[in-house]
């Protein structure tokens, strides 16, 4: 028994001599593969982004049908848009306003699965063609791969996201997608109100049908993808980091430059609405991996949860603020969008060493 | 009275206590609690005057509560910055001045970071690293873009440092190259926003924007001065000084904006490590190489027949000019002259290109590759080696950047510049890694080539796909293939060896080195049974246990020593292979060469026996016979293990180590407390025949690192087409050098053995002569066919009672030694042979202690005696045991004349 235990307390007595030494084997030069030392659950974010996907295909689809129904009302009037205005002024407002409350719908749900679509390598072309692609007159380098084929055989050569296209047609923000010349009064009050528009039926339908199948396979695509931590951290430390441009487009839309804003998009739904969104699919994110970033700091990787919620708790106040009817300075917002600017690049920054720390590759 | 101290010492412990509680907030929470303060006064600044102040407060107290004690002492430019920043701001809520307010609060904010960045960089030097990691997290990162990440490289550096793989001193470099860096960015960005916001009029925006901008400045000023002395730093300081004063003055910002930028030209303040060196020059020679491969497409006859190819010889061409001003002040502190060649080369270079372009005048292709050749005949010339033998960590990243390319263009639907990005990373793939590629894997060379081309049936490849003008989705599917077997080339060429192989040879040496100790151990022990010598037992045990803990501090101090060479890398993981394959050199001929193991052991024997004899300091003695006995076994594993640790890190070797103890363990709980005789020679064959295997893929992989690291030479074997797992797990490498030296290897073991064998073979018969001039050729399985008519023994006591006959009293003197013999079964029974100087004693029974001890059947002793069954054979079916002194048995030879009956026995090996 003496000899037994001295044999068991030799191994155990070299091994803890070896396990003191510090980690000699990271040699610059040869790199170790490291084991994370705890598991992570990511099936959380697929299953979240799943259900958003599930309401987007719905709304989608609504969104089709109400663009198939203005078509065929604007078929039958010849698209005389003045005489469909006219002539079927009821059905007319009736569709838009369908289609335009499945834009209301679709986008918000969208937005939030934003910061997981477009930051995972492997789904992000969808977030270029839906919601983030330029159009190629904006910019020819990031613009949207796709073509747009109308029902009267026009072409609209990258015509830029269809979240896009779909808002500017059905809110009559571009000249080219409704008609700006007809000023319809779908409420009565006697003036064209902003977002009292009469879409171009033809663009509205090809928009509708294009964005329904990407919808359809962002979810196929969803369906196949894997999470893995290397997704998980490349969508935190790509997506978290874009508030200046989001406060950028905020700043220029018409909640804060009013009528003189000429922002296209981005005039249904606020930005800050959008950003709250963005951040919630983050938060999502980031709660798969919090568990692996404890195993190198417990108390940053709840600190940065903190500061994650803090920053949507930031943006949220402006929001709520913009909601009771303050109107920002374009300088002011300018100064919040710093400010959320510099909170997420010190959010992605931690969170990229942590990555670093972990042997997992944010992918460029 | 007792009840008043006790209040007082409560009281004093809570007022002792305060600290403590401070210390649990962390610098980094009481940064973001001071710049969210001052963030939130300036909100409340035009509507709430109280609420801004209540912020301002709160931001000041935050400062003197945490940080003004440490950031004076580290930094205390840093904290009179810091408190003039907070005088101002109360004197600009006092007089309502936004403008002043918000340049205040970046004044503040950016001290902070210059204090952060003091405290970090002194306590990274002086090797504190708690404090360095804690304060680290005071610190601003890179805003990441879609082609850039937060570097991690400070972090990572002070978790080297913890680990003792990085010296204070290179960890500091690392780390203020990132926040140098950091900062240098954050001020670039600082200007870029201050442009716009004076475009829009922004009056409170660009007073905090240029104060940002100073305050960032000032941060790298100590750079500054030291590039281009204190005078352009004062410069620059006022230019700085006077753009935030334009700022607040309300001025148009525009002329102090290209001052700022005539100050910062060309200004780097990050060193570039030595990584980052080695990456530039890879890509500047790569570069090069490029400029006439893809000018040479676009110019045919004298024309140009393809614009674009001559656009991206122009772009490789700026991006070599780019890389080239990064590294020109290193080359030029070295070869002033002929880096001022290489400029003047790559000046011509764009000028040649420039004027094709513009069609000025068309150069021919030769014109403009002999200008390239030249200038990378000069760098090549000048470069130093640690630059261009790491150029292939370079070469990936080009690669890896220009395939995000092709992708960025797949997605904007512009097929032909994705078309023209895959050719380029070919290219690089091409003349960069390809070439050992084919020698280290040609199996993955052709599946990447594949990839880059036309792929197969279950994967296209990313030429085909865009030929047919495919979706993002299939490309992206195809990217991500081959990134994949990217990263395995990157780490083939890197010399990894599979984890498994790496533990299992950290196993088998562990248990061959363990095994050892536990015979030494077990033959020093064997004559000291019973319990009249647990005394002299005990002081070999705690002899064997002071080995392994000095084994243990033998790893660390090896480790210690290896670690002040981890920059080394993978030259230093080379010579620490050399040193292991000297070490299994020595174990395997310690086991082929069986004479300088029984020699070893007589040694341990013969001091046992002048300990024993011997009356003074018996333990300290026996302590010191068991240390050194185990402990040489130890010392030469921890050389061996070295070299695996640092090819595969200690996590991998560790598990090896624990499988190889555990069976050492097993052994040695069999050996000693059983008392059961294991087939020894079996095991030590076996585990010898597997170190023979370690030794020739430890030769294999040494080589390949040796050639991966440029200190020998590659020649290939064309006809050898070797799987990629071969090297893996064999260190087979299709190369006359690996596979060369492997065999040298082996036929230097094998050939070692059978050297010796032959010798201790002619030794035996120059013995056997004299007593049996006619003795039949050596023939060890069929002794009868040898000695027909030989007369048999047919009882144990015939087979003792020769032995007096043939003792040579005349040879024994100072001979001591005894043997403990037990036969079992018919006719079985305890004997015993003990010789001391001329006396010699043979009788049954037991002696009380003995210095060998054998064991065997009556019969298969009978059958041994009797020529009817080789003892070595015997031996190895564990039939015949033998424990203990076995050096005895070279003593015993000069005493003892054999019987011609068994003279045969001389000729067995």
């Amino acid at each position: 028994m003496f000899l037994r235990f001295k044999i068991f307390f030799l191994a155990l007595f070299i091994l803890a001599l070896t396990a003191c030494t510090p980690s000699v084997s990271e040699v610059p030069s040869t790199p170790v593969e490291e084991i994370p030392a705890a598991s992570t659950d990511l099936s959380a974010i697929k299953i979240y982004l799943l259900a958003k996907e599930g309401e987007l295909v719905t709304a989608s689809l609504t969104l089709q049908d109400a663009a198939a129904r203005y078509y065929s009302l604007a078929e039958v009037a010849n698209f005389d848009y003045a005489a469909l205005t006219t002539g079927q002024h009821a059905e007319v407002v009736e569709i838009v306003q369908d289609a335009q409350a499945a834009w209301r719908i679709a986008s918000p749900r969208y937005e939030q699965i934003e910061g997981i679509v477009a930051g995972v390598p492997s789904l992000a072309e969808y977030d270029v063609i839906l919601d983030a692609g330029a159009s190629a007159e904006e910019d020819p380098e990031g613009a949207t791969p796709f073509d747009l084929t109308l029902p009267d055989g026009r072409i609209l050569p990258q015509p830029g996201n269809l979240f896009g296209v779909l808002e500017a047609t059905l809110w009559g923000t571009d000249a080219d997608f409704a008609a700006l010349d007809i000023l319809p009064d779908f409420d009565g009050n006697g003036v064209t109100d902003f977002g009292e528009a009469i879409p171009d039926a033809n663009v509205l339908k090809a928009a509708a049908d294009t964005f329904a199948t990407y919808v359809a396979d962002l979810q196929t695509a969803s369906n196949a993808w894997q999470p893995t931590e290397a997704d998980a951290f490349t969508a935190l430390v790509v997506m978290i980091p874009t508030m200046t441009e989001y406060f950028d487009s905020w700043k220029n839309s018409r909640f804060v430059a009013g009528d003189a804003s000429t922002q296209r998009d981005f005039v249904a739904i606020s930005r800050l609405a959008d950003i709250q969104d963005i951040l919630g699919s983050l938060e999502v994110v980031y709660s798969g991996v919090q568990t692996l970033v404890a195993t190198v700091n417990p108390i940053q990787a709840d600190q940065i949860a903190t500061d994650l919620t803090n920053l949507k708790t930031f943006v949220a106040d402006v929001y709520a603020e913009e909601q009771t009817g303050k109107r920002f300075s374009p300088e002011e917002a300018d100064l919040l969008g710093a400010e959320a600017q510099n909170r997420a690049t010190a959010l992605a920054g931690q969170i990229a060493q942590f990555a670093a720390q972990l042997n997992i590759t944010v992918e460029e | 009275m007792k009840k008043l101290i006790l209040l007082s010492v409560l009281l004093l412990a809570g007022i002792l206590a305060l600290p403590v509680r401070a210390a649990t907030v962390s610098p980094a929470q009481t940064a973001e609690t001071i710049r969210a303060a001052l963030f939130d006064a300036q909100m409340a600044f035009s509507r709430d005057g109280h609420e801004s102040a209540v912020q301002l407060a709160a931001a000041q107290t935050a400062y003197e509560d945490e940080f003004a004690a440490t950031l004076a002492s580290a930094d205390p430019q840093a904290d009179a910055r810091i408190r003039a920043g907070f005088q101002t701001l109360e004197m600009a809520l006092t007089v309502t001045d936004a403008p002043a307010f918000a340049a205040a609060r970046a004044q503040v904010w950016t001290a902070l970071l210059a204090g952060g960045t003091a405290v970090v960089e002194q306590a990274t030097l002086s090797g504190d690293v708690p404090l360095a990691q804690t304060w680290l997290s005071v610190r601003e990162y890179r805003t990441a873009t879609r082609f850039s990440r937060p570097s991690a490289d400070a972090t990572l550096a002070l978790t080297d440092l913890a680990a003792g793989t990085l010296t204070p001193e290179d960890a500091h470099l690392a780390v203020r190259a990132d926040l140098l860096d950091t900062y240098q960015a954050r001020l670039a960005q600082a200007l870029r926003d201050l442009s716009a916001a004076d475009a829009s009029h922004f009056s409170v925006r660009r007073a905090e924007l240029a104060a940002l901008a100073e305050g960032y400045f000032a941060i790298l000023a100590p750079v500054y001065e030291a590039q281009r002395g204190p005078d352009a730093r004062l410069a620059a300081v006022n230019t700085f000084a006077a753009l935030q004063t334009a700022a607040l003055a309300g001025d148009d910002l525009t002329p102090m904006l290209a001052e700022v930028d005539v100050v910062l030209h060309d200004f780097r303040a990050a060193p570039l490590s030595p990584k980052e060196e080695a990456r530039r020059a890879g890509q500047l020679l790569r570069y090069i190489s490029l400029v006439p491969i893809e000018y040479g497409r676009g110019v045919v006859d004298g024309r140009v027949t393809r614009d674009f190819e001559i656009q991206e010889a122009i772009t490789f061409q700026e991006g070599a000019q780019a890389a080239f001003d990064d590294l020109e002040s290193l080359l030029a502190a070295q070869e002033p002259a002929q880096t001022q060649e290489v400029a003047t080369h790559l000046t011509t270079l764009a000028h040649q290109l420039n004027a094709t372009l513009s069609g000025t005048e068309i150069a021919t292709p030769t014109e403009v590759k002999t200008t390239a050749e030249q200038a990378t005949m000069r760098l090549e010339a000048i470069m130093p080696e640690a630059w261009t033998a790491q150029a292939s960590t370079g070469d990936f990243d080009v690669i890896t950047s220009l395939l995000d390319q092709l992708v960025a263009a797949v997605s904007t639907g512009d097929y032909e510049m994705a078309e023209s990005s895959r050719l380029e990373a070919y290219a690089i793939m091409e003349v960069g890694p390809e070439a050992k590629l084919l020698v280290f894997a040609p199996q993955l060379n052709l599946t990447l080539e594949g990839l880059f081309w036309y792929g197969d049936d279950q994967q296209p490849g990313l030429g085909a796909l865009i030929q047919a003008r495919a979706p993002l989705n299939e490309i992206r599917a195809t990217r991500t293939v081959l990134d994949g077997h990217l990263a395995e080339a990157q780490k083939t060429l890197s010399a990894s060896t599979a984890p498994a192989a790496i533990a299992s040879n950290a196993g088998v040496i562990v248990f061959r080195e363990g095994l050892e100790a536990v015979l030494i151990l077990a033959s020093l022990l064997s004559s000291l049974r019973g319990v009249e010598n647990v005394r002299l037992r005990r002081p070999l045990w705690v002899g064997s246990l002071g080995a392994l803990l000095a084994t243990g501090v033998t790893w660390l101090l090896v480790r210690g020593v290896l670690l002040t060479f981890a920059r080394f890398g993978e030259k230093l993981e080379a010579v620490v292979s050399l040193i292991a394959i000297g070490v299994l050199l020595v174990i395997t001929n310690w086991f082929f060469h069986k004479a300088y193991w029984m020699n070893w052991l007589a040694q341990f024997h013969a001091r046992k026996r002048t300990l024993l004899n011997g009356e003074a300091g018996l333990w300290l003695g026996l302590a010191a016979l068991g240390f050194t006995s185990v402990y040489r076994e130890g010392f030469e594993t921890v050389l061996f293990l070295q070299a695996l640790v640092l090819e595969g890190g200690i996590k991998i070797v560790l598990v090896g180590l624990l499988v190889g103890l555990l069976a050492t363990a097993v052994v040695g709980w069999i050996t000693f407390r059983l008392q059961v005789n294991l087939p020894y020679k079996k095991m030590l064959i076996v585990t010898g025949v597997m170190i023979g295997v370690v030794l020739l893929v430890m030769v294999g992989n040494t080589v390949h690192i040796l050639q991966v690291v440029g200190w020998l030479p590659i020649h290939t074997l064309p006809w050898l087409a070797l799987p990629y797992w071969t090297g893996m797990w064999f260190g087979l490498f299709a190369t006359w050098e690996g596979i060369g030296l492997q065999i040298i290897a082996a036929v230097f073991v094998v050939g070692s053995y059978y050297l010796v064998e032959g010798q201790k073979g002619r030794r035996k018969a120059r013995t056997v002569s004299p007593l049996s001039p006619s003795s039949p050729p050596p023939h060890p399985l069929a002794p009868h066919d040898i000695l027909p008519g030989m007369p048999k023994f047919n009882s144990i006591q015939e087979i003792f009672d020769l032995a007096p006959d043939y003792f040579l009293p005349e040879n024994a003197d100072g001979v001591e030694g005894s043997v403990q013999f037990e036969f079992s079964g018919e006719g079985g029974g305890a004997w015993f042979l003990q010789v001391n100087g001329p006396q010699l004693t043979v009788a049954p029974g037991h002696l009380s202690a003995h210095d060998m001890y054998a064991s065997a059947s009556a019969q298969d002793t009978l059958d041994i005696a009797n020529g009817n069954l080789n003892p070595m054979t015997a031996y190895f079916k564990g039939k015949l045991n033998v424990l203990g002194d076995t050096s005895k048995i070279f003593a015993f030879q000069k005493v003892f004349r054999l019987p011609e009956q068994l003279a045969w026995l001389k000729s067995i090996k």
